[in-house]
């Protein structure tokens, strides 16, 4: 059956903001689905509240509406949409749990919009722990044996009988949010209160450990017909234990035979069946065990998911897009397979190749986190390696990681760290070898599975053999690269120099040979132009291309680096299309849309290294390569790149040092006469001690090599510059001084996002920071058009920001952050290339910013463009920017916002006015508003005055007041009543006890200096876990008076983004 | 074991160098399966007799050999390619079996190159060498298969049984199903055995009488090897069966019943191997994954009106499957029994012992 006759509008739930266990995988479904429907001549109305996705670009449907995905938002758009159905199978755990409200709350049987995909009896039934165990027995599966608990009391007798180590499971949670393991009683006892407050039904699935069992999936799809057709078999390395979103994992599994695999094939149809899944995809997670072969299977979901992004990936199956026309009434035997173009899409993918997926993980983010895994996702991003064999899969996946180009790097071994799953387990695995560790010894400490040991001790022998030979044979150098050791490895293995080893390879005409995705193991003909690296066939020759563009991604998301630069490549493809170019896209990502298929003219699925880019050029030779768009990550290889004689499209790479060496960048300023804040560097505390005295405290201190942020902190008197030393003076010496910086108290930040051509330029717009300087400007929030920076001071930004790109000779790109003072600018930062605040400045705007920015890579002129056209000051709505953080997997970190950035994720919210954004921005956060309820404040001594007036308003709204000692003799020596709360050191029941039993709605808690930081830290962490809102900074608290007032002003209200700016 | 340099020479003069693992220098048809898992049961399945087998998953060997999933009781693949081959000291028991039954062995070759080629050119005859001059190879490749080229033609005689066997089944109630053994996988048998009371085996070349005599209520025919045409004297026999017991073949069973009702056969290019082809069966109105290891089909225009073509390989649209009321007999080219591959098919199993009653 085609295309259900009666349906014309459907509408897509995205997954809002990027969260740990739901990041832009989903942002790749979505946009499938979008992209196919639209095809089918559907109107498609899309829902998101985050303004990084690809999804929420104009093009890909109807209607996008960037609001909050709550029941209330949601329902106004629908009223007013009317659609005949939707889709909530797209956007992970948060569309799936949205559509139930719906559901339930009858919003949808009043509109009378049918639910496709999913209906809520089959989402119940998956995400319902006992009723899926129910149906488990019913089809002859079975579950670890567990109970239900809904109390503290239940769950300690259970703990009695059944004995520990136990899994603890709360229900109807995303990424397994407030589960673990437990090996001891007091252990069990405090997962078990988090677990039952994590769950929205406070129930928590208490289960038998079946820990150090073989972990699988299986990615599978059933139309309405009843076929149904296995995608994928994904096999964990980690066994059962780590969460799957946690492990490295290789598709297609390795170590079941036949007959055990086709059992679980079975099964897994059965099951969906059971459970009612009508159309689309889903995943079953089983694990079996490596003794018996016992099998239990531990979950499923009945819609698409990260693992089926990965599966699509992994075999070129796109399994969102076959979901979506699934739901809207088609058959697998009446869709089309893109790849091959000739078979039909009611087949199962045949590989003949290995793919490895890694988790990459942020705990250096988070002080004071474990950097231990168990059943709650960490991780942060992951990567792809294909390859021919295991070993070269796994090798490229690590080198993807783009941790250490040697890949198997060497670490300072610890067996502790083999033995308990966390982020380094991998290397530690190859050290053992090195170390001379069996097989057997390590499978003894890990349980993993024979096999893989086998396969990564074979490296390490093989490793051995390379170092130890007496000259770099043709055979060994082949049999090295078959193995998936990169050029660097091999150079240190060797002794020798890395292009060395490249020149051998050339002379000896060791080069890649790119192999097809073609889903059908060579067995069909296939024209998509889907490749990967690997030394198992023979180079291939090209003739150069001068109308191919190579576009270089950004490889996994960490903190810092995300779904915004994957908006930036994918956004651009379309324009350099356009402008006659074809484009080879590389990365190494396999949860984005730019490496989708049909994404680009030409998919690379490669890390990101400089050996694994310049082989992909020297095959392609192509006009020139772009490094701006992808984040840091190309901008640090584009200097080989250039070495290896490829060409750089933009802006120079003199252009780009003059922008990121900070000596050269602080010249140009002064010779420009803009203002940058005081600094100077300190090899030790006596000289520290001296610069600050010249600077003026507060200061912000950091060792100059480290990245990201990491180590940085303000520092606001003798005293503490004196700690600072004692904790971190390891990582300061002459060859690494200290950069000391005037820190600019109190000064407004703002982010500037421009685009120049030769003899033009496009400000993309100015967005003001709410928090002041001193956060991140990736965690801070944001707001566009400014609120409170005075125009001519918002003008002068953009003139100097716009001298700035052509003194540094930008070609492209150009970010920079500045702070305002008394009405003076200062510049900050800046960084020649596309940026973390592009997608939201050009959803906000309409300014088609990364259009303008290929025509200036392009090298356009000012005539082609017309750049007058695009003034961002003529945006119809107010936009700020919310972020999202992922402190609630992370037990021991603390929530206070500082210099290093740690969200993982942004919303958008939009309005008329400043009011209205913000409230949406704070809801599309996951931030409650509560209407009413005792606020507690906690008031460092600089901010009490600052924020009195905002205590005042909130004792008319008729909140009550609680607070610190200092803080409530501070708000009632003004007249407010204030209950005094002692301090955690102060004895019980104190603030955090207060917060926990749930008297609190929320809570704000400024604080500044290292012991008072350490000292609230409680307080911070409880609201975490307690889901309570906490302000921590006065910009932010006067934010989110502003959006209570709103809330409680009522409705709600919805609009469409409008049209953008067209660049053509 | 000796491993060293080694080739597959094709009769068409193409050589991929490989890494040798042993077994006797050997000739073959070149086939490939797609197929993830499953090299123990398709190198024990009888269909593969004269054939070399490349693996185009590049992992194999991975969970060692268990001869409880055997398809026979032997190896019946002349040669073995794959790209790596597990031979850990821990777990090398697959590679055991290939050097214990001299199936020729090689790993390390590009065999997505060679599946590309065999792909364009289609199937063709090749020879495994192990020596280190790729002259030599050639020569004494094209030696080898000349001498296999000039062996006997009809393979589903070189691997029936000789002695008829019986299989008491599971169910006391249950049909008396014949099989006629062109070189049956073993679970074909435990499929049948699962739903009958008696199964008796009859070598191939059975005079259809004596299968008569036994009296069964069903005749199953077997898969097996090699191109229909060349079967000598079966299609008569079962021809002679035809409408007087319900018949159901698969694979070569099913190609033999098309030219029992009259119909033509023919060889597919490269033909259709792998646990992922997707079949349309009218007859039960469902779209199935399936196990498929052939190199012949039935040609669709052949077929008298009375048989309707009930099955369709919805990859390239060939008969997969034909049913005839009037004449009683239904006949599969893929494979319901798996092993490897999906299970999906094997209701067409309670199909036919449905219409035993």
């Amino acid at each position: 059956m085609p295309k259900a006759k009666n349906l014309q509008k459907v509408v897509i739930l995205g997954s809002g903001p990027i969260v740990i266990g739901q990041a832009c995988e989903f942002d790749y479904s979505g946009t499938q689905a979008c992209k196919a429907l639209m095809k089918e001549g559907l109107e498609v109305i899309l829902i998101n509240s985050n303004p990084a996705t690809i999804m929420t670009d104009p093009e890909l449907a109807t209607r996008i509406y960037i609001e909050p995905l709550t029941v209330a938002f949601v329902e106004k758009v629908l009223e007013m949409e009317r659609p005949d159905a939707l889709i909530p199978t797209l956007g992970g755990q948060t569309a799936l749990n949205l559509a139930l409200e719906l559901d339930q709350q009858g919003v949808l049987s009043r509109l009378n919009i049918e639910m496709l995909g999913a209906r809520p009896e089959t989402i119940r039934a998956a995400e319902d722990r006992e009723r899926f165990r129910e149906i488990l027995n019913s089809v002859g599966a079975r579950a670890p044996y567990s109970e239900m608990v809904r109390s503290f009391e239940q769950g300690l007798e259970l703990a009695e009988r059944m004995g520990l180590p136990l899994i603890l499971r709360p229900n109807y949670t995303l990424g397994g949010g407030g589960g673990g393991v437990a090996y001891s009683r007091e252990e069990f006892e405090h997962k078990l209160v988090q677990a039952l407050r994590e769950s929205p039904t406070h129930e928590v699935l208490v289960e038998e450990s079946i820990l150090g069992w073989k972990e699988f999936e299986l990615e599978v799809m059933r139309d309405r017909a009843g076929t149904f057709v296995t995608i994928c078999s994904i096999e964990n390395i980690d066994p059962c234990g780590v969460h799957t979103g946690d492990s490295i994992t290789v598709a297609p599994q390795q170590t079941l035979s036949d007959l055990q695999y086709q059992e679980m094939r079975s099964e897994a149809k059965k099951i969906i069946e059971a459970v009612g899944v009508e159309t689309g995809g889903a995943n079953v997670q089983f694990a079996v065990n490596p003794k018996t072969g016992e099998r239990v299977v531990i979950e499923m979901n009945p819609r698409v998911s990260r693992s089926s992004a990965l599966a699509s990936k992994a075999t070129g199956f796109p399994i969102a897009k076959i979901a979506a026309l699934l739901a809207i009434g088609y058959e697998l035997e009446e869709i089309r397979n893109d790849i091959t173009g000739t078979t039909p899409c009611c087949y199962e993918p045949a590989l003949d190749y290995v793919v490895t997926k890694i988790p990459r993980f942020a705990f250096e983010k988070f002080a004071g986190a474990k950097d231990l895994l168990s059943t709650q996702m960490k991780s942060v991003g992951e990567v792809m390696g294909i390859g021919r064999s295991f070993q070269e899969s796994l090798q490229k996946a690590i080198l993807s990681l783009e941790v250490d180009e040697r890949g198997f790097s060497p670490v300072e071994f610890n067996e502790s760290l083999l033995a308990f799953p966390n982020s380094q387990r991998i290397f530690h695995l190859g050290e053992a070898f090195r170390q001379g560790w069996s097989v057997d010894q390590v499978q003894e400490k890990t349980q993993i599975d024979f096999w893989f040991l086998e396969q990564i001790k074979g490296l390490m022998d093989f490793e051995q053999e390379l170092s130890q030979a007496q000259e770099l044979t043709l055979d060994l150098l082949l049999n090295a690269k078959r193995k998936g050791f990169s050029d660097s490895a091999i150079a240190e293995l060797r002794g020798v120099g890395f292009l060395e080893v490249r020149a051998s390879r050339r002379r000896w005409g060791i080069e890649p040979h790119f192999s097809q995705v073609d889903t059908c193991a060579g067995e069909f003909a296939s024209s998509t132009p889907y490749f990967y690296s690997t030394y198992w066939g023979s180079a291939q020759k090209r003739e150069a291309d001068p109308k191919t563009v190579a576009l270089l991604g950004s490889g996994p998301n960490r903190i810092g680096q995300g779904i915004e630069f994957d908006y930036s490549c994918v956004r651009s493809v379309r324009q350099f299309q356009k402008s006659g170019y074809r484009v080879a896209m590389i990365n190494s990502n396999p949860e984005t849309v730019s490496t989708d298929y049909d994404t680009s003219d030409e998919l690379f699925f490669e890390p990101l290294t400089r050996e694994h880019v310049a082989e992909v050029l020297h095959y392609l030779k192509p006009m020139g390569f772009v490094a701006q768009l992808g984040g840091q990550t190309p901008i640090h290889l584009a200097s080989d790149l250039i070495e290896a004689g490829f060409n750089l499209l933009g802006s120079s790479l003199e252009a780009m040092d003059l922008a990121e060496d900070r000596g050269k960048f602080s010249e140009v300023c002064r010779e420009l006469g803009f203002q940058i804040p005081l600094s100077d560097m300190a090899t030790s505390l006596t000289q520290a001690l001296s610069i600050a005295k010249s600077i003026g405290y507060p200061l912000i201190c950091r060792p100059s090599y480290v990245l990201g942020g990491r180590r940085m902190e303000i520092v606001e008197s003798e005293e503490e510059l004196e700690s600072y030393f004692g904790r971190h003076g390891n990582f300061i010496s002459t060859k690494n001084p200290c950069l000391m910086d005037q820190f600019l108290d109190r000064a407004l930040e703002v982010d500037v996002d421009l685009v120049r051509g030769p003899n033009w330029s496009v400000v993309g717009g100015v967005i003001e920071h709410i928090e002041a300087a001193g956060v991140h400007s990736g965690d801070s929030m944001g707001v566009l058009p400014p609120q409170r920076l005075k125009l001519e001071v918002g003008r002068k930004i953009e003139s100097l920001s716009r001298q700035l790109g052509d003194r540094l000779g930008i070609l492209g790109f150009l970010n920079l952050q500045l702070a305002v003072r008394d009405d003076e600018v200062f510049i900050l930062e800046a960084n020649p290339r596309s940026s973390r605040s592009v997608p939201f400045i050009a959803k906000a705007t309409g300014v088609p910013l990364v259009d303008l920015g290929v025509k200036a890579i392009l090298g356009w002129d000012r005539e082609q463009v017309r750049p007058e056209r695009f003034d961002w000051r003529e945006m119809d709505k107010v936009c700020v920017k919310g972020v999202v953080f992922p402190f609630k997997k992370f037990a021991e970190a603390d929530s206070i916002l500082g210099p290093e950035m740690k969200s993982t994720g942004e919303s958008m919210g939009r309005g008329e006015d400043y009011a209205e954004a913000l409230q949406k921005a704070f809801l599309s956060s996951h931030l409650s508003l509560p209407a009413s309820g005792e606020v507690f404040m906690s008031l460092r001594e600089k901010d009490k005055a600052e924020l009195l007036p905002l205590a005042v308003e909130l004792v008319e709204m008729g909140y009550t007041l609680s607070g610190t000692l200092g803080t409530a003799q501070f708000l009632e020596s003004h007249g407010l009543s204030c209950e005094t709360v002692k301090k955690v050191h102060e004895g019980r029941p104190h603030c955090v006890d207060r917060i926990r039993s749930g008297q609190v709605a929320f809570v704000i808690n400024t604080t500044s200096g290292r012991t008072s930081i350490e000292a609230s830290f409680g307080i911070r962490r409880s609201c975490v876990d307690y889901a309570v809102p906490c302000i921590t900074e006065s910009g932010a608290a006067q934010a989110f008076l502003v959006a209570l007032k709103r809330q409680r002003s009522g409705h709600a209200v919805v609009s469409p983004l409008s049209p953008p700016l067209s660049s053509d | 074991m000796n491993q060293g340099p080694a080739y597959l020479v094709l009769d068409s003069g193409e050589c991929f160098p490989g890494l040798w693992h042993g077994g006797q220098e050997r000739a073959g048809e070149v086939v490939f399966n797609t197929s993830h898992s499953g090299y123990e049961e398709m190198a024990t399945d009888p269909s593969y007799f004269q054939q070399i087998l490349v693996a185009t998953a590049p992992m194999q060997g991975n969970y060692g050999a268990d001869p409880s999933v055997w398809e026979s009781r032997q190896l019946w693949i002349s040669g073995f390619v794959c790209l790596i081959l597990q031979e850990s000291e821990r777990e090398c028991a697959w590679q055991e079996r290939l050097n214990k039954f001299g199936v020729a062995t090689m790993s390390q070759l590009d065999t997505r190159a060679l599946t590309l080629l065999l792909r364009e050119k289609g199937t063709c005859w090749g020879a495994m060498v192990s020596c280190e001059d790729p002259k030599e190879a050639l020569s004494r490749g094209h030696k080898l298969i000349e001498q296999a080229q000039q062996g006997a033609k009809d393979w589903v005689y070189a691997v029936s049984r000789s002695e008829v066997e019986d299989i008491e089944g599971d169910l006391p109630q249950g049909p008396r199903v014949a099989v006629l053994d062109f070189g049956c996988k073993e679970n074909s048998l435990r499929e049948l055995k699962a739903r009958c009371s008696v199964l008796r085996v009859f070598p191939c070349r059975t005079p259809a009488e004596s299968i008569l005599a036994w009296n069964p209520d069903g005749v199953f025919l077997s898969n097996g090897p090699g191109d229909p045409e060349k079967v000598e004297s079966v299609a008569e026999t079962v021809a002679e069966l035809l409408g007087r017991k319900f018949i159901f073949g698969i694979c070569m069973g099913h190609q033999i019943l098309a030219r029992a009702l009259g119909g033509k056969t023919y060889k597919l290019k490269f033909g259709h191997r792998g646990s992922n082809h997707p079949i349309k069966d009218l007859l039960l109105n469902q779209v199935y994954v399936t196990s498929q290891n052939h190199g012949y089909a039935v040609v669709e225009d052949s077929l008298p009106d009375s048989v309707q073509v009930t099955h369709r390989n919805l990859n390239d649209d060939s008969v997969a499957g034909i049913y005839s009321q009037h004449m009683n007999c239904l006949g599969v080219q893929f494979h319901p029994e798996s092993h490897p591959g999906p299970r999906d098919a094997d209701v067409l199993f309670d199909f036919f012992v449905k219409q035993l009653k």
